[in-house]
């Protein structure tokens, strides 16, 4: 065969199975979402199966949940929220990060504050000695859930715990007596991180700061924004607008120095991060 | 003592397979090597040359029997520092040059640095390798090999030097040159114990041989009484004769175009033929009488069994 | 020393190996995809650095370890080298023991260096480094020591194949004995439990060896568990080796 006729029969092979290839990845094929994970056996044995890197498999099952908990076409990918979390405490349980994690994903995204909490009571069981997980779970039941007999008792723990921060005590006090709010919040949080020496307690306290204050920011925004409605019959086109017309002095920026993101259209603002990513 | 190497009635077999079926390779040698002879060691394939060398070297352990080596029991390192051994087919670390490989094994022998770097100069210049000295051994060719091999044997200039096959794979200039160098280590007072089977080679220089056969040694002394002085047979070529009436006067008959080749052992019969030549008007080519040689021994020892 | 002539001769045709670079080379790529991995985490990015880092010279370590163990004698059998080398005064054991230290030494060198890599990605990273992790890598070298010698064993009478399926095997086997005590506690009494026990003591606890969890999380390590540790390595090397010794005492090499 002329060396020219076998040039083109090789490129017209190639061009068919490239061919063939695009026309299978048009075929939309029923995908199961997340249901390959249910299949991941518990904690115990894998760590049996993991000859000594069980650490390491922790770092990896939590990278791997990261990026998989931030995938939105899994519409049920939190059902397994818990399984994986109890996963990687079984792997490492003095790994602090995914505990935190786990929590506030279950909080934010999820919507299941119980099941916030039953993954900070996990990190408690793993680590008594460690008083930043009863104390974010007393902030949660005080905050989100306005539970005060729930907070005490979180409280109550973390005071107990050697080496935690004055602050517990007087949030033990405060909830009993006072309630909550946000520039209380924002005071504890701010005791914590200036206290501690802890780089993971200094981290946990600076993401709670940052939410904090967005929480602060974004309530004194839509109070603006809905002042504005008011007057002008509509949503203001962007946030300096309202400082145009004298709603704010300014438009108050996140802990980061970064801007808000603003919806014109629903009027609503919202942090450029996810809360639980920073 | 006399005796460089004493073998009695050594015993080997080896296990076959899976099951307990044993092949006995060794089945009683016994031999002496006198020191400063040129001792060889023949048989044909199989026959257990390189078995009985082994086991001489250690390598292999024999069931019965016993070895002493320069009159030491032969597993002690007093023997072993008296020894050089060439094993068949050498192969040496590939990455090292000929200079760094005899620099290594000599470092086993505790030598003093100078004593060591004067040793391996003239080793190397004694089999003739002083351009290749720091060439990297995997570049060697199969005759090298053998030259750096019969070197690191001479390292620790030893009493008895053991050599399987030294002679294979070598043109005809390098057997030359290893045979040299073998009768030379006579004359410096060392006896040589070597396996061969190159014939020729062992009837030039060696003083005593034995000759293996199945694992038992058939035939072993002086090669000067084993070999007689007298004519074997002579060989004849004749031509312008009918085959047919040679026949009864040959031993041994082939024909070529014109002539005819006749291996004649009995002188009666040489006459006779002879005399028919010559009144048939026939030619004589050649008459060449041939003494018995070690390959005629050999052959027939080997066909006996 | 004639040990130490083999031993440097080993050493020499150990790190010529193509197999060591190429797992180096892999070793180096985990290393500093160590330092991405860990700006994926939402959390502590030096635990996942020394994860990584940590399970790499460990795991690295291990499969050089295997792959020229179980090579180092059987290639000298095979090759016929191992003719000569015996013809000279030396008796069988310091042949093993000039292997293994050679080996030694160059499973040395690659752990150094790269925990020279492993501390260049620390640094990077935040210029603060604890003591505990060199005392953490040096209980991964003796662990490699034992492996070594466990895979010389096997290489003395096995293909290198077989040397690194059963040397792979110990080293399983050797960081499942925590899953065997477990197994154990439920165990009713009687004979299985009796031969249990027996194989827990008998196998090794390659555990003994791994503090990599405790310095991620900056755990103090109790001395005496050092100490004991050390001395266990030790003593199991010596008696792996030993056992190749017996071995190859008596060898016939056809």
């Amino acid at each position: 065969m002329k060396k020219a006729v076998r040039i083109l029969i090789f490129v017209i092979t190639v061009g068919l199975i490239m061919g063939l290839q695009h026309t299978i990845n048009g075929i939309s094929r029923y995908r199961v979402p997340g249901s390959s994970i249910i299949y991941i056996p518990s904690g115990k044995h894998l760590k049996l199966a993991s000859f000594g890197y069980s650490a390491l498999m922790a770092d990896l099952i939590y990278l791997w949940a990261i990026q998989y908990f931030s995938n939105q076409n899994i519409w049920d990918r939190f059902e397994n929220l818990e399984h994986v979390f109890s996963i990687i405490s079984e792997l490492d349980p003095q790994y602090y990060d995914p505990y935190d994690t786990g929590s506030l994903i279950a909080y934010y995204d999820a919507k299941d504050l119980e099941l916030a909490f039953r993954i900070l009571d996990l990190g408690m069981e793993k680590n008594p000695n460690q008083w930043i997980f009863p104390l974010q779970a007393g902030h949660y039941a005080q905050m989100f859930a306005r539970d005060y007999k729930r907070a005490e008792k979180y409280y109550k723990k973390a005071m107990t715990v050697k080496g935690s921060p004055p602050i517990t005590r007087r949030l033990y006090a405060n909830a009993v007596f006072e309630q909550s709010d946000y520039q209380t919040a924002w005071h504890n949080w701010l005791e914590v991180y200036e206290t501690t020496d802890d780089e993971r307690v200094k981290k946990i306290a600076s993401n709670h700061l940052y939410r904090t204050k967005a929480a602060m920011d974004i309530q004194t925004l839509h109070q603006a924004i809905a002042r504005y409605r008011e007057r002008h019959g509509r949503f203001p086109r962007e946030l300096s607008d309202l400082v145009r017309a004298g709603f704010l002095r300014s438009v108050p920026k996140d802990l980061d120095e970064k801007d808000y993101v603003y919806d014109e259209q629903t009027g609503k603002v919202q942090t450029r991060v996810n809360p639980w990513k920073r | 003592m006399v005796e460089a190497l004493k073998i009695t009635n050594l015993h080997k077999s080896f296990k076959t397979g899976f099951f307990f079926k044993r092949r006995k390779i060794l089945k009683g040698i016994t031999l002496t090597v006198d020191k400063g002879d040129i001792f060889g060691y023949l048989g044909p394939n199989g026959a257990g040359k390189t078995t009985t060398i082994k086991c001489i070297m250690g390598l292999i352990f024999p069931e019965t029997g016993e070895i002493r080596i320069l009159g030491q029991p032969y597993l002690s390192l007093k023997a072993k520092e008296h020894i050089g051994f060439l094993p068949e087919n050498p192969y040496f670390y590939d990455y090292l040059t000929a200079a760094e490989f005899l620099r290594f094994y000599s470092q086993l022998f505790q030598l003093r640095r100078e004593e060591r770097d004067k040793r391996i100069e003239g080793l190397i210049k004694l089999v003739d390798l002083e351009k290749f000295a720091d060439l990297q051994l995997r570049k060697f060719s199969r005759g090298m090999l053998q030259r750096i091999g019969l070197a690191q044997a001479l390292l620790n200039e030893p009493e008895l030097v053991m050599l399987d096959e030294p002679l294979g794979g070598l043109d005809p200039i390098g057997r030359k040159e290893i045979r040299d160098i073998i009768v030379r280590l006579r004359e410096e007072g060392k006896t040589v114990f070597l396996s061969s089977h190159i014939l020729q080679d062992i009837e030039m220089i060696c003083d005593r041989v034995a000759i293996i056969v199945n694992g038992e040694i058939v035939n072993a002394g002086r090669l000067s009484d084993l070999i007689s002085e007298k004519v074997f047979y002579t060989e004849v070529i004749v031509s312008g004769i009918d085959a047919e009436k040679l026949e009864n006067l040959g031993d041994s008959m082939d024909s070529q175009g014109e002539k005819i080749f006749l291996k004649v052992y009995d002188d009666a019969k040489l006459e006779s033929i002879l005399q028919l030549v010559e009144s048939h008007k026939g030619h004589i080519h050649s008459l060449i009488p041939r003494t018995e040689t070690l390959e005629d021994i050999f052959v027939g020892v080997v066909k006996r069994q | 020393m004639k040990i130490r002539a083999i031993a440097l001769n080993t050493f020499k045709e150990a790190i010529r190996d193509r197999i060591l670079y190429l797992v180096f080379f892999f070793a180096a790529v985990c290393l500093i995809l160590s330092r991405l991995l860990a700006l994926l985490t939402v959390g502590d990015q030096l635990k996942i650095i020394t994860d990584v880092g940590l399970a790499s010279i460990s795991l690295f370590g291990t499969l050089m370890a295997i792959l020229i163990g179980t090579g180092l004698v059987y290639k000298e059998i095979d090759k016929k080298t191992i003719f000569t080398l015996l013809s000279k005064p030396i008796h069988r054991y310091q042949f093993l023991l000039g292997k293994f230290f050679g080996l030694l030494l160059t499973l040395l060198v690659m752990v150094l260096l790269m925990t020279v890599i492993f501390l260049a990605m620390l640094f990077l990273h935040a210029i603060r480094v604890e003591w505990s992790l060199f005392i953490v890598i040096c209980l991964i070298f003796i662990e490699l020591a034992l492996i070594t010698s466990v895979a010389i064993l096997f290489s003395t009478f096995s293909t290198p194949i077989l040397s690194s399926v059963f040397t792979l095997a110990f080293y399983l086997i050797g960081h499942f004995s925590w899953g065997l005590e477990t197994l154990m506690t439920k165990m009713p009494p009687g004979f299985s439990k009796t031969l249990a026990q027996i194989f827990y003591i008998l196998l090794p606890d390659l555990e003994n060896f791994n503090f990599k969890t405790e310095t991620v999380h900056h755990l103090p390590i109790p001395s005496e568990v050092i100490g004991l540790s050390v001395l266990y390595g030790i003593l199991y090397t010596a008696l792996v080796l030993g056992v190749a010794m017996l071995i190859f005492r008596k060898r016939d090499f056809v």
